[in-house]
Formats: structure tokens, C-alpha cells, sequence
């Protein structure tokens, strides 16, 4: 079993399926946080602070921030939800649930449980993305947003894919730390500066932003979803977050394995 | 012999020391194989590697026939495992920990919809099976990581201190189980700490110290070779010369519990001691796997 093959055996899929088991049983409470957060994003930054906007271009055309936000919106969920999910969440399975030991008493081995969780990772953020897309559209047909609701199917396996990636950043964390106070560390010196410095909320024109922001898989993933949702430069960004997330996956999975062989089978 | 698990010459080293030093171990159907050893002694990482858990440094591991080494995934089929620790998934009911544990087994368990209420029945787990398993006492929290290790009918069965934190009667319950299933055919690989429980429940042992196998066989036997036919348990303070007289047979310091020594003599020491000691008041009972584990704690 190659770490790569693993990604593909039916016991990732297993544990992927566990996960949405447990996520589907509590759909009420699962789905509400990602349908209410960007109703609260959009009318606090949209409405709000767009306000105070008096005039933002994309691709050299005048736009209202509350559209310019959106796409943006979309990009921030796929990382949110893949980088909290493989840290707090694949952090309590594998150190107070123990629900990774469990499963390693049986056919599922350390590679399919960390597959299955960057897997669950990527799924569950594109869960969330469908819902924030859903209140897009309806923000769009309320006229308060312009987008091309049409090009929202497509941004689907884009942030299946960069959500994957992400869920491998995320794994790394909870091998590393020993605690779950630890968390605080990554939380707020990468993820947030990570999550809110990457052309989600506003353009980035800062020179050493924008160089820094070229490693980055989010800023190609706002810069994508913005290109098909608002029309402007699409196969660039793609390119980058297919190439970015693959680089990540390639990296990241395989010391992901490394480390929590140490941690969790201590071999 | 058809063995259900053959394991030949195990090595395992862990942080830069040897923890298991060329095990060798064997079960067949219907057999329940006592693991026994002081602390530290490679009982867990021996378990770990047997169960798949660990890969072995050098060594072989084969389990109906199939080296572990080259297709764990399917020698792990016919394998069930009950940790020492609770592991069962609390985000599921008692009921869904069955079920969640059988989707993590190709072939796919065929007759899920019998075998869970059959386990539950069996586990007398039925009156819980829509509670949350951290809702059961310690008793029936052992009941349910049996039952799941049990849910793809796998011919072997390990069992890491399956009763340990479990009051008296909960142990007992525990034990018919285990009991239960190796008439059936199960073969079975225990470790404890509770000598009783090896003792009852053991058709061999194998007993380790310092990552070796120090004894094998059956519990008379292994406390016959290893600890001796006697145990004289005398007052420390009454006998100041037993230490000498072990000494001038080339024996070492005597265990001692509680303020009492406790000798681990032959036949013909008995006789010896009785001579050497006529004024001394003393105790001669049976060796128990107490006493092994003494004499191993105390072997440098």
C-alpha cells in the first residue's frame, strides 16, 4: 500500500463515511453555521462596511464591494471549514475519542484514517461552499449581488481540491501539537492572517503581499472563483491552486503519515 | 499442528531500545494463550505487532496461514481486537458501534442484520442499544469492545487486560465470556495483570521479561520450572538467616511482601529448610503467578 494508493482504497472510504454519518445525524446544527455566516459576512461587510466603499474596481470596471466580496466568501469557507475540520475536529478523534485506535484495530491502516480525513476535509468544506452558494444566489436574485450564478457548479471540484490541501496543512498542526490549547498557535499566526490577507475580503495592490500570496493556494482560490464569478482571468488562478494543491498534497500527506506513525502507533 | 497464529522470532526496537528480543509465539483453535509479564517486559509491543498494529523490525507474524508482513489487510480480516482502553467510537450508539466497526472489513459482513441483535443479546447489551456507550458501567463498556472486536467473526481474538478496573462480579462476567467463546473455536491471546485470570482462563502461557520468552506452556509447568514447588512464607524478622541460607545455594535477596518472605523452594529445599530452621514458624502453599512476577521483578 503506497501512500498514494491509499487515497483511492475502499477503507478511506470508509472512514470518510463514518464522518458523514456523524455530520448528517446532526444536519440541523451542522448545516446552520455555514448558511448564517456568510448572511452575516455579506450584510457586515457588504452592506456595512460596503457603505464606506466609495469605489472598488476589478478588472477595470467598477464593482460594489458586497459583489467583490462574494467570490471571496466562497474561497474563505473552503479554507475555514478544511483547516478547523482537520484541526480540532481530526484532533479530538485521534486524542480524546480514540477513534483512530479503533479503527486501526481493523483493515483501516494510519494512511487510510489520514486520507480519510483530508478526504472528509474536502468534502465537508465543499458541503459548506454549496450552502454559501446557495445564499449567493439568493442575495444575487434580490439583486443586492451580481454574479454569474451559472459558473457555480464549477467552482464545486475546484474547492473539493484546494479543501484537500488544506485538510493536509491542518493535519500537520495536530501531529505536531501536543495539546488542543496548543491550537491557538496556528489558529492565529497562520490561519487567520492566512484566511483574511488572501484577496478574500479585499484586492490585494501591497507589492510584498502579492509576491507572498503567489505560494499561496487560497489567494489563486479567491482570485479563481472570482474570475468565473465575475468575470476576468480564470485558467492563471486555476492553474495555480490545481498546482499549489498538488504540491501540498505531495508534501504534506507523506510527513502527515511520518509524524502521526510517531505519534499515534509511537513506531 | 494447524496454528491460527504463528509468530517466529520477533523483534521490535522502540526509541533507540530493543523493547522485544526474538519472541516466538503460537495459539490454535479453541485455545486461549496467556501473555504475561512485569511492566516493561514487551507484553504490549509484542500484542501491537501480533494484532498488526506495529510492523516488526525482523521476524515473521502468520495468522491462518497469512504473513501479516505481506497482506496485512487481509490477514487482518480474520482478526478481532479489544484494546486495553476504551476505543469504541462515543459518537455512535452502543448498537451503531457494531455496525460502524463491521463497514470497516471487506469481505463486508454478510448477515449484519442477525449478527448485531444476536451480540447484543449474547453481550446483554440489548437494553443499551440506543444509548451512548460512556452512559454504560465499566462492566458493560468492556461487554461492548468484546462484542465489536467480535462483529466480522474473526478467528482470533486479542484481548489486551480485558477486565482490569472491572469490579469482582463484572470480571467473572467477563471471564464466562471469554470462556464461552473459546469453546467455540476462537482462538485467543490474552494479556492481564490479574494472575487469577490467567490462571482460570489460560490453556498456555507465555511469559516475557526484558522483551524475551522466559517460560512457555501451562501454568503448572511454567510456575513449576520458573518459580519452584513450594513457597515457604515466613516473618522477615523471625528468620535474620534465610538470606545466607539462600545465598550458600546461590540464590538471591527473598522476595518480600508486606514484612514476609516469601522463598520459592523445590522438594528437596523444603526438607533442607525444615532441617536448618527447626524453631522457626513458616507457611508452605502452593506457587501462584504471583510469585513469578516477583522472582521476574526482581532478576536484574
Amino acid at each position: 500500500m503506497s501512500w498514494l494508493g491509499a487515497a483511492i482504497e475502499w477503507q478511506s472510504r470508509a472512514v470518510v463515511g463514518r464522518h458523514l454519518r456523524v455530520y448528517l445525524r446532526n444536519w440541523y446544527t451542522a448545516f446552520l453555521p455555514p448558511a448564517l455566516e456568510p448572511v452575516t459576512m455579506l450584510v457586515a461587510f457588504g452592506l456595512g462596511l460596503g457603505g464606506y466603499v466609495a469605489s472598488l474596481s476589478w478588472q477595470g470596471r467598477p464593482i460594489e464591494y458586497m459583489t467583490f466580496v462574494a467570490p471571496g466568501l466562497l474561497a474563505y469557507a473552503t479554507f475555514m471549514t478544511a483547516i478547523f475540520q482537520s484541526l480540532f475536529g481530526a484532533f479530538i478523534r485521534m486524542r480524546y475519542q480514540r477513534t483512530w485506535e479503533g479503527q486501526l484495530t481493523t483493515q483501516i491502516g494510519l494512511a487510510h484514517v489520514i486520507w480519510g480525513e483530508v478526504l472528509w476535509a474536502g468534502l465537508l468544506a465543499t458541503m459548506y461552499v454549496v450552502i454559501v452558494a446557495l445564499v449567493l444566489v439568493g442575495f444575487h436574485l434580490a439583486g443586492l449581488i451580481t454574479i454569474a450564478i451559472a459558473w457555480l457548479p464549477l467552482i464545486l471540484p475546484v474547492s473539493f481540491v484546494a479543501a484537500c490541501a488544506f485538510g493536509a496543512l491542518g493535519l500537520c498542526f495536530t501531529a505536531l501539537l501536543p495539546t488542543i490549547d496548543h491550537m491557538n498557535l496556528p489558529v492565529f499566526l497562520l490561519v487567520l492572517p492566512m484566511g483574511l490577507l488572501s484577496s478574500t475580503y479585499f484586492p490585494l495592490t501591497q507589492p510584498v503581499l502579492v509576491a507572498l500570496n503567489l505560494a499561496n493556494p487560497l489567494y489563486h482560490l479567491a482570485q479563481a472563483f472570482r474570475g468565473l464569478l465575475l468575470g476576468g482571468p480564470v485558467v492563471g488562478p486555476l492553474v495555480g491552486v490545481a498546482g499549489l494543491s498538488a504540491l501540498v498534497l505531495a508534501v504534506l500527506v507523506p510527513l502527515d503519515l511520518r509524524l502521526l506513525r510517531r505519534r499515534v502507533l509511537g513506531d | 499442528m494447524a496454528w491460527l497464529l504463528e509468530a517466529h522470532g520477533l523483534v521490535k526496537d522502540l526509541g533507540g531500545r530493543r523493547i522485544v528480543d526474538g519472541v516466538d509465539l503460537h495459539c490454535e483453535a479453541g485455545q486461549i494463550v496467556g501473555l504475561l509479564g512485569p511492566n516493561g517486559a514487551g507484553k504490549t509491543t509484542t500484542l501491537r505487532m501480533l494484532y498488526g498494529f506495529l510492523r516488526p523490525d525482523a521476524g515473521r507474524i502468520l495468522v491462518n496461514g497469512i504473513e501479516l508482513g505481506r497482506d496485512l489487510v487481509r490477514a487482518k480480516r480474520g482478526i478481532g481486537v479489544c484494546t486495553q482502553d476504551d476505543t469504541f467510537d462515543g459518537d455512535f450508539t452502543v448498537e451503531q458501534n457494531l455496525t460502524i466497526a463491521a463497514s470497516y472489513f471487506r469481505p463486508r459482513p454478510t448477515d449484519l442484520a442477525q449478527r448485531v441483535p444476536e451480540l447484543l443479546e449474547r453481550f446483554e447489551l440489548t437494553p443499551f442499544a440506543h444509548d451512548k456507550p460512556e452512559t454504560l458501567s465499566g462492566g458493560y463498556r468492556r461487554r461492548l469492545m468484546i462484542a465489536r472486536a467480535l462483529v466480522h467473526r474473526p478467528r482470533l481474538l486479542f484481548l489486551d487486560e480485558p477486565t482490569t478496573g472491572l469490579d469482582p462480579q463484572a470480571r467473572m462476567g467477563v471471564w464466562d465470556l471469554v470462556d464461552r467463546l473459546r469453546t467455540e473455536g476462537l482462538g485467543i491471546i490474552l494479556t492481564t495483570h490479574y494472575m487469577d485470570e490467567a490462571e482460570r482462563l489460560s490453556d498456555a502461557l507465555t511469559v516475557l521479561a526484558r522483551g524475551r520468552v522466559v517460560a512457555l506452556g501451562t501454568a503448572k509447568a511454567v510456575l513449576g520450572d520458573l518459580v519452584g514447588e513450594h513457597v515457604i512464607v515466613l516473618d522477615a524478622v523471625a528468620a535474620p538467616g534465610v538470606p545466607a541460607w539462600l545465598a550458600g545455594r546461590g540464590r538471591g535477596e527473598p522476595a518480600s511482601v508486606l514484612g514476609a518472605w516469601h522463598v520459592p523452594v523445590s522438594g528437596e529445599e523444603l526438607a533442607e529448610f525444615a532441617r536448618a530452621f527447626p524453631a522457626v514458624r513458616y507457611e508452605v502453599r502452593g506457587p501462584t503467578l504471583d510469585d513469578l512476577f516477583l522472582k521476574l521483578a526482581l532478576e536484574p
